[in-house]
């Protein structure tokens, strides 16, 4: 140890006069200086023991005690026969024992007596040495081979570099385990090199050096990753981490708990537990549309690279890492890799899309064929964005036919009226695309057309001009039918819906309006989103059955 | 177990009949399996039943001749008997009018014929969907409230079942049980073969149906096929407290919403748009999806606009088997298993799929 007993003793001595008077504790030094491993700069790890009833706060006590910082714990012993209790019950399944838990654990197993000797031994004669050593090389075990099964994945998608970082993070936990079953339990894998220097078998040493060193010089090129993943898996083996051999035919591609797929005209959306809305470029749609649930890495891959995308594996990397779908080892379970002492896994959310407009009626901008875009709204203000904007179309394509009857019979109060209703229809569109809803009132559109980008700035004097026409001769309900146009043709530029089908000139396009009304409205249902009208609840939400109108 | 008896079962080698066989001989029973064919009988897993020869013995017949087509020495056990369960039905669609008349209505009477004979006790093996085409809560004392019937499979199970209570009121001891759609096993969604519900559910995630007459609220009631083995042994095994019972085999219906979102869970899947009734034209669709609606999907569609919920009191209170959970958990364990059969999950084929494959007269599952 690099500090005596007597110096230990000191610090205690003066530590504890800093803290309130207590009861006569038990204390032990834990941590690196405890394992025999440490420097000047190590913090002084204190765990006072008391036989307490009730739980001792968990938070430390931070002193500077000789220019060192001290950290004082406290915990009874029932709080630790708890601890070693439950990691009892966790151990029969390593991937759900807590690393907090088993750290702990070790810590005190692991730690230097200083006060009350006596009841230090009976608490950790709680729990044998040995016991604990099966239980970490068990824990470790499991962590490698979720590293190496994940390398194993981004290695068959040609995702070289990431595969060699997690080859090398898979490395580390396997020979950790290996030496949790020598004696070397302690968790931090800053003092592995101590740690292997000391477990007596250079050669072990050597070789993980060695191949420790060949992870920098693998990074980017396919067949060295590959080859480098080779080597570490023999040699994780030969530490006793078993289970996963060169097979990447035993990942399979499974389904990500809540993740949906909609699909609107081309435009593929995924929704991400009901919350976050991706969308998928081109090249990204094909290669999603070609996953099959069960099958095998490989034939997922080659199915994908069959819809004409040749590097698919960055996209399947992806989809991976934003938690779209999930990878099982057969037999296994899911494949959930972590780094050693690190934040818990889980999936990645990107920075969201920054595309305007944001939304046509065919579904969510994207950055190019390859983009797999976090939508920057919430799923439910995707849905009724999109459905609003929809049905504001329709209304538009409804009000000009409309316009048309009302000028034909010289009915002018109701064509400056049904005019108005197509300029703000119109506009709730205008909103909707670029993803504001709920919709300001219609009679304050105009006035909160400064909330959009200068493009759409740019309509406010003509919205404001048609909504100021009167007409009274059939020349003027004729240029304001022709300036309703322009301006509807405008917003539909600007909107990005120049797509959408005039609903009304045929049954044909009616239809079509129709099914993507029905598309929307299906993801809207889904995500229990606010629906434009009532009626279009009722087409989905209940029977669908027009009211008056037998079935 | 229950004391050994001889059990006549119809459509031995249909999905239901098989189970039935295979429950019947695993407890003892001796069963006299009618069979159209001289195939084997397969279990739902895909595997050949194996059972004793003393306990299965196979007997060459045809459900629609008199006395079941079967010879003098058959005929001569099968008066042995202690039960008869009448499996044996066309349950596929589309077919031609005179079939159904021949297998499910004439069949039914030569097996009551033969119960008749012989006083021998008769497990009718129906189907839920007897109710026709409606919404609310079809009950198992209904049988005949003058409903509209959704294809012509329906109405001959329905006269069937009408002729099977006629010989009740006579005097013959009967029980009926009437499954729903019979799908994959509860636990792993194993099914033997693709039937019934499955060719629609292919149509649809292959994107070759993409607007479909529907609503959203339909339910579709999806039974486990060794649910239904189930309660139709128990029926056989425990007949003196079924006797003059209609149980409604039935699971957890999944609406056509649910249906919807869980096939949106599978990324290669494709989504129809369930569209109102009243507001499809087939005329409409494109060529290509008009002729698969026309072969297929029109066949099944009226399943789409039941809104229909199967009262099942009388099961729930004489078996001992839990009714299966079924809904969205279930159904997808079935789309699980398709995709691992390679059932679903195949590139669409270029042309459209044949019709159904013409079904065995001598058992089938039952829809």
């Amino acid at each position: 140890m690099i500090l005596t007993e007597e110096q230990l003793q000191g610090l205690l001595d003066t530590s504890l006069a800093t803290l309130p008077p207590g009861p006569d504790w038990a204390v032990v030094l834990e941590g690196s200086i405890a394992e025999g491993f440490g420097n000047p700069s190590s913090d002084i790890d204190f765990l006072l023991i008391g036989r307490d009833e009730a739980d001792l706060p968990t938070m430390p006590s931070l002193l500077f005690v000789d220019g060192r910082r001290v950290e004082i714990r406290t915990r009874s012993v029932r709080q630790l026969a708890d601890q070693f209790a439950a990691l009892e019950v966790g151990a029969g399944r390593p991937g759900r024992l807590s690393e907090d838990l088993l750290n702990r654990c070790q810590r005190f197993l692991g730690s230097h007596p200083l006060r009350g000797h006596a009841l230090v031994d009976e608490v950790k004669g709680l729990l044998r040495v040995e016991r604990f050593q099966e239980i970490a090389g068990a824990w470790w075990a499991h962590r490698a081979r979720q590293s190496l099964r994940h390398a194993m994945a981004l290695d068959c998608l040609d995702e070289s570099a990431e595969a060699a970082d997690w080859v090398r993070a898979g490395l580390v936990q396997a020979v950790k385990s290996w030496a949790a079953g020598r004696g070397e339990t302690y968790l931090e894998p800053k003092w592995l090199s101590l740690q292997l220097e000391r477990a007596g078998r250079p050669d072990v040493r050597d070789r993980y050096w060695a191949l420790d060193a060949a992870a920098g010089a693998a990074q980017g090129e396919g067949a060295a990753v590959h080859a480098y993943l080779t080597e570490c898996l023999a040699f994780a083996a030969e530490l006793g981490v078993t289970g996963v051999p060169l097979r990447p035919e035993r990942l399979t591609v499974e389904r990500a708990s809540r993740v949906t797929t909609w699909q609107t005209g081309e435009r593929v959306h995924v929704i991400r537990d009901r919350r976050d809305v991706f969308a998928l470029g081109d090249r990204a749609g094909a290669v999603w549309r070609s996953l099959v649930l069960g099958r095998p890495l490989p034939d997922v891959r080659d199915a994908a690279r069959a819809t004409g995308v040749a590097d698919c594996g960055p996209l399947l990397a992806a989809f991976l890492r934003y938690g779209l779908i999930r990878l099982a080892w057969k037999g296994a379970g899911t494949v959930t890799p972590a780094l050693p002492l690190a934040a818990p896994p889980g999936p990645v959310t990107p920075p969201p899309h920054s595309a305007a407009p944001l939304l046509s009626v065919h579904g969510a901008a994207v950055s190019g064929p390859d983009g797999v875009d976090l939508v920057p709204l919430p799923a439910e203000r995707f849905s009724a964005a999109t459905m609003a904007l929809v049905w504001s179309n329709v209304v538009v394509e409804n009000a000009r036919e409309d316009l048309r009857g009302a000028l034909q019979r010289g009915q002018w109060q109701v064509a400056e009226l049904t005019a108005r209703r197509a300029v703000h229809a119109a506009l709730r569109g205008l909103f909707s695309a670029y993803g504001v809803n709920p919709l300001p009132a219609d009679s304050d559109l105009v006035r909160r057309l400064p909330l959009l980008p200068p493009a759409a700035r740019a309509l406010h004097g003509r919205a404001d001009r048609l909504l100021g026409r009167t007409v009274s001769a059939p020349e003027e309900g004729d240029r304001l039918s022709a300036e309703l146009g322009d301006f509807v043709g405008l917003v539909r530029d600007t909107a990005g819906a120049d797509a959408f089908p005039s609903s009304f000139d045929s049954a044909d396009t009616w239809r079509a309006t129709l099914e993507l009304g029905y598309d929307w409205l299906r993801i809207g249902t889904y995500l229990d989103a606010a629906l434009p009208l009532e009626e279009a609840r009722d087409l989905v939400a209940s029977n669908g059955v027009q009211p008056h109108q037998a079935a | 177990m229950a004391d050994p008896t001889t059990v006549l079962v119809t459509g031995a080698s249909g999905l239901v009949g098989a189970e039935v066989t295979a429950r019947l001989t695993a407890a003892g029973h001796r069963v006299l399996a009618v069979l159209h064919s001289n195939g084997d009988i397969v279990r739902n897993n895909g595997k050949k039943l194996t059972a004793p020869q003393a306990a299965l013995r196979r007997l060459s017949g045809d459900v629609t001749r008199p006395g079941l087509g079967l010879d003098a020495e058959d005929l001569r056990a099968v008066a042995r008997a202690d039960r008869i369960v009448h499996c044996a039905a066309v349950t596929d669609f589309g077919r031609p009018e005179q079939l159904y008349r021949d297998v499910n209505v004439a069949g039914t009477r030569n097996v009551l014929d033969l119960a008749r004979g012989h006083r021998v006790p008769l497990v009718h093996v129906s189907t839920a969907y007897v109710c026709g085409e409606r919404d609310g809560t079809a009950r198992e004392d209904e049988l005949d409230i003058g409903q509209h019937l959704g294809n012509a499979y329906e109405r001959s199970k329905l006269e069937a079942e009408t002729l099977v209570r006629k010989a009740a009121a006579d005097g013959l001891p009967v029980a009926v049980v009437r499954p729903s759609i019979v799908t994959g096993a509860a636990r792993t969604g194993c099914v033997r073969e693709f039937k019934t519900l499955y060719p629609v559910v292919k149509l649809i995630t292959q994107g070759l149906s993409r607007t479909v007459p529907g609503h959203y609220d339909a339910a579709l009631d999806l039974v486990p096929v060794d649910y239904v083995a189930d309660v139709v042994t128990e029926v056989c095994e425990r007949f003196g407290e079924a006797r003059g019972l209609t149980l409604h085999a039935v699971g957890q219906a999944v609406t056509l919403r649910e249906f919807s979102d869980v096939l949106a869970e599978y990324p290669s899947f494709q989504v129809a748009r369930f569209v109102p009734p009243s507001s499809f034209s087939a005329a409409a669709l494109p060529a290509r999806e008009r002729a698969y609606h026309e072969r297929v999907m029109s066949l099944y569609e009226s399943y789409f606009r039941r809104r229909i919920r199967f009262d099942n009191t009388n099961t729930a209170a004489f078996s001992r088997h839990p009714v299966p959970r079924g809904g969205p958990a279930y159904l997808r364990r079935l789309l699980d298993h398709c995709l691992k059969a390679g059932y679903l999950g195949a590139a669409p084929p270029r042309r459209p799929a044949p019709a159904p494959a013409l079904a065995p007269t001598d058992g089938s599952t039952q829809a």
